[in-house]
């Protein structure tokens, strides 16, 4: 009885429909447990592609010997793995005070500000 | 310590199109002014860029002595040619970081930095850090590099 109650007053602030549309919650935490688990192993699927550029592919312009055949992309296994990390920004280990890392990241930080301290001298 | 002058070595940085050498304009004058035969230059470079395809800029760095011997080392074809044949495209950018010209593949500076591993300045270099300069390049002619 209390259920109906609760539905007449949705219906009472909304247009009546005649097809009383009871929205459900979202995934009960058990399904999401397994959806978690089921991600992930596609995503250590989709890892392993880490090229855009499928293997067969043929990098023209690279044979300027004579005679020598169509440079071929290989399957991503076969490059070193530093090759996938090049694009990403190079993190330096922190080595503590006055250590490598430490200098890089002063010197970024002064030529930051000055570069910073130039535009607003143009302003 | 004598005091006449001892003549020196000159050096001349040129491109020149594997296998086509002899020209007059680009050639003919900048080893003519050096005392230098452009004939015999010509006969020896094409002889040694005999196996590469033709028409393929080859730096050399030509060291002429004072007695006017010469002699000359080639170089693997400049990377912005690499990168730009690679990618298709004709030119670079004429405003790097703001217009895009083409993308290229991870895969793609690899066997770039194969070819350039083969110099002889560059021998000292890790392959990963002649790839980063691969990049380097690929980024200035407005290449999008991508994994």
């Amino acid at each position: 009885m209390s259920v109906l109650t609760v539905l007449s007053r949705s219906c009472v602030r909304r247009a009546f429909s005649p097809f009383l549309v009871r929205g459900y919650a979202a995934k009960t935490p058990s399904t999401e447990q397994k959806s978690g688990v089921g991600a992930k192993d596609t995503s250590a699927v989709e890892e392993k592609t880490l090229s855009s550029c499928p293997p067969g592919t043929v990098l023209e312009g690279l044979n300027y010997l004579k005679g020598q055949p169509a440079v071929i992309a290989l399957p991503d296994e076969e490059y070193p793995p530093w090759l996938w990390d090049l694009l990403k920004p190079k993190v330096y280990e922190d080595d503590g005070p006055g250590g490598k890392a430490e200098k890089k990241r002063l010197r970024k930080e002064n030529q930051q500000r000055i570069k910073d301290q130039n535009f607003m001298k143009t302003q | 310590m004598s005091k006449a002058l001892k003549a020196k070595a000159q050096l001349v940085r040129i491109l020149v199109p594997a296998g086509k050498a002899a020209p007059t304009p680009p050639v003919g004058p900048a080893l003519g002014a050096r005392g230098v035969k452009s004939m015999d230059f010509c006969k020896e470079f094409n002889a040694r860029t005999a196996h590469i395809e033709p028409g393929v800029p080859t730096p050399t760095l030509i060291t002429v002595e004072p007695d006017r011997t010469f002699s000359f080392i080639t170089k693997t074809p400049p990377t912005t040619y690499l990168l730009k044949k690679t990618a298709g495209i004709e030119k670079g950018t004429g405003r790097p970081g703001h217009e895009v010209t083409g993308t290229i593949s991870l895969k793609h500076v690899y066997e770039v930095a194969k070819i350039k591993a083969k110099d002889g300045h560059l021998k000292h270099l890790k392959l990963e850090s002649i790839a980063s300069t691969v990049i380097g390049t690929a980024k200035s002619l407005g290449l999008q590099v991508v994994p």
